[in-house]
């Protein structure tokens, strides 16, 4: 279950943490963000955007310019990397080529100088903990990427460290085990109750897998909350369309509120500043057909497409606003007897509800 | 693919064959001659006996002069050899660890070296390390008394290792494939101080660089003459210039042959030395 940041107490806490490059824009911008002790935080966003950067400084592997990381109240950000007692999965697993599989997991140990016959056991345990207890002996290359992933995760978890940092450790995987590993991360770590850091591009997997997910872009952080939040009411048009599949209706506001979609009107009134807006609809929200109920909204169009992919029939609605790409609207197969597919060509109307309805100001042209 | 493959594979040992009977005329037969006139006696002024005969081997032996050759030589190998790594592998890393646009403008500066004869970096080194060079002057101005740098053993070994270093540079960079340096950040991240890290990591991964180099390094200078014979002012006696001046000076052909049979078997050694090596180190990280 997931806890908020206010129920657990604060572990990690990163105090307008930021990186620049010489003179252009940071490539981390004054990020700041708590969070509680045997959390997971996601941190998502595009290529580009910092979220490997913030990882390697929380990490101590790239210096901040300026900021803090803090951790369990102790000010860690001149420390070096060695020194920060932070398990580290690489996205290429940087395991040691030159070392067994037991002996890359003990390597961590040994700087800890922990004695000799009390590694053997905790090697063995964390073996067994990602279920590779019987290729200790073997050599990283001799292991499949998925196992290669485990060695590396078990390698970083062994020393205990006070916090676990995974930089997109699923990429290299293909799709069906990235699934399978991302649910197995996820269970070894509320289990040993770790504090995490997880750098992903993947929505579905910073969704399923994490409490807390900060959205950044070029640098700055979008949005941060839990992933409800993040879904639910994302904060602005980018992190709207970032997270999940999203409708988007370019419309006009008038000075009261009211919204325009092409020569139509909308029956539902948004306050706000007048001009262009977006209107961000989640595709399993919308319903075919017109809703004449009060709180919904209805627009017509016809149908552009549909695509079926088993448990649900995809019904693309062309909506007639200028130049605007149709509209995707997820529907619900019915389980009994015949679902009517409505042909192309055929007109359509879509209604939702106001309380689903995202209005964002602005073309979106430049996001 | 495969098709092509065997239509063309009866015929691609007939295009060795240029290559085999070249290296046959002019490596392997005056090979084999040089060294069976080690079994031959010799006489001054160049004579050569008739009969084979055990009498150099003889001579050698007796004369405590030639296994103090044989040793000197070995160690000033190792001298160089050891002097000429320790310089390089920083060098070479550094270069491995360059941003990819500069790593090959910092590979032709370190091997550019090998554009100039070996002869004329040696009187360079005359210049720099003689009585009245930049090292000793410099050593004079801030109140040392510089010891000898030429015609010694000191100056072979300084001229000789630079010389050399280039070969090591690029037998370490032909080795540092293995080297990543996000293995140095996941091992600092399980608490491996810097040192450690070059000890555990780094290291061992570059072993077999280190190998192919030192042994390029030692045949070399093993094998070098000029330079020992300018920068050590026929002072410094190797198995090198002893087989030239054998050869060349006193015409003692057979004696030179010896010798140079001698050189080719701590060459094998060397060889079987680095084989043996080479194997344990890929074991230890296959």
């Amino acid at each position: 279950m997931r806890d908020t940041a206010e129920t657990a107490a604060p572990h990690l806490r990163l105090e307008g943490l930021e990186k620049r490059y010489g003179d252009g824009p940071p490539a981390v911008a004054a990020l700041s963000l708590t969070l509680g002790k045997g959390q997971m935080l996601g941190l998502l966003g595009p290529s580009g955007c910092g979220k490997t950067t913030t990882l390697r400084m929380i990490g101590g592997l790239i210096e901040a310019t300026s900021g803090r990381v803090v951790v369990d109240g102790r000010d860690v950000t001149e420390l070096p990397p060695h020194r920060r007692d932070m398990g580290i999965v690489f996205q290429n697993y940087a395991l040691f080529p030159h070392m067994t599989v037991a002996e890359n997991l003990a390597f961590g140990l040994e700087m800890r100088r922990v004695p000799r016959a009390q590694i053997r056991e905790r090697v063995q345990a964390a073996l067994d903990m990602v279920r590779l207890g019987t290729l200790g002996a073997r050599r990283p290359r001799q292991l499949s990427g998925g196992q290669q992933q485990r060695v590396a995760l078990a390698r970083a978890l062994v020393i205990e460290p006070s916090i676990l940092l995974l930089d997109e450790p699923l990429s290299n995987l293909d799709a069906s085990l990235r699934e399978e590993m991302r649910g197995e991360i996820r269970d070894i770590q509320q289990r040993l109750g770790i504090t995490a850091v997880f750098v992903t591009h993947d929505q579905a997997e910073a969704l399923a897998i994490c409490d807390h997910i900060a959205v950044m872009r070029t640098g700055n952080l979008e949005q941060f909350g839990s992933p409800e939040e993040i879904y639910e009411h994302p904060a602005n048009a980018f992190v709207a369309e970032f997270v999940g599949r999203i409708n988007r209706i370019r419309a006009t506001r008038d000075a009261d509120g009211t919204l325009h979609v092409g020569a139509a009107t909308l029956a539902t009134r948004v306050p706000g500043p007048p001009g262009p807006v977006q209107i961000m609809l989640r595709p399993h929200r919308l319903r075919l057909g017109a809703v004449t109920e009060p709180g919904w909204t209805t627009v017509t169009g016809s149908i552009h497409r549909t695509v079926f992919v088993g448990d649900v029939l995809i019904c693309e609605v062309a909506v007639a606003a200028e130049g605007d790409a149709p509209m995707i609207l997820n529907v619900e197969r019915h389980t009994e007897g015949a679902m009517s597919v409505p042909q192309r060509g055929e007109p359509a109307s879509v209604s939702w509800r106001e309380a689903d309805m995202m209005v964002f100001a602005g073309t979106g042209a430049a996001a | 693919m495969t098709t092509v493959a065997r239509r063309t594979l009866p015929l691609l040992p007939l295009l060795v064959v240029p290559a085999v009977a070249l290296n046959l005329l002019t490596f392997l037969y005056p090979m084999i001659r040089l060294l069976s006139l080690a079994f031959y006696e010799g006489f001054p002024g160049g004579g050569i006996g008739d009969e084979l005969s055990l009498a150099v081997w003889q001579s050698m032996l007796e004369d405590d002069f030639y296994p103090g050759l044989l040793l000197n030589s070995l160690w000033t190998a190792i001298q160089i050899t050891v002097i000429a790594l320790v310089c390089a592998y920083p060098l070479a890393l550094f270069v491995h660890r360059a941003p990819a646009r500069w790593r090959n403008i910092l590979v032709v500066a370190c091997i550019s070296p090998l554009l100039l004869s070996a002869v004329v970096r040696t009187y360079g080194w005359m210049l720099i390390l003689g009585d009245a060079g930049f090292v000793p002057s410099l050593l004079r101005a801030i109140g040392f008394d510089p010891p000898r740098l030429v015609f010694n053993a000191t100056g072979v070994v300084i001229g000789l290792a630079e010389i050399l270093m280039p070969y090591m540079i690029l037998s370490l960079l032909a080795g540092f494939g293995r080297l990543n340096p996000t293995l140095d950040e996941a091992a600092a991240s399980l608490g491996a101080p810097p040192f450690t890290v070059f000890r555990r990591v780094i290291l061992p991964l570059s072993l077999p660089g280190v190998l192919l180099g030192c042994l390029l390094v030692f045949v070399l200078s093993v094998s070098s003459f000029v330079t020992p014979k300018i920068l050590g002012g026929g002072r410094v006696l190797l198995l090198a210039t002893e087989i030239y001046d054998q050869a060349i000076v006193t015409l003692n052909w057979p004696l030179a042959a010896a010798l140079s049979l001698v050189t080719l078997i701590v060459f094998g050694c060397a060889l079987v030395a680095y084989g043996r090596i080479a194997r344990r180190v890929e074991l230890g990280s296959a």
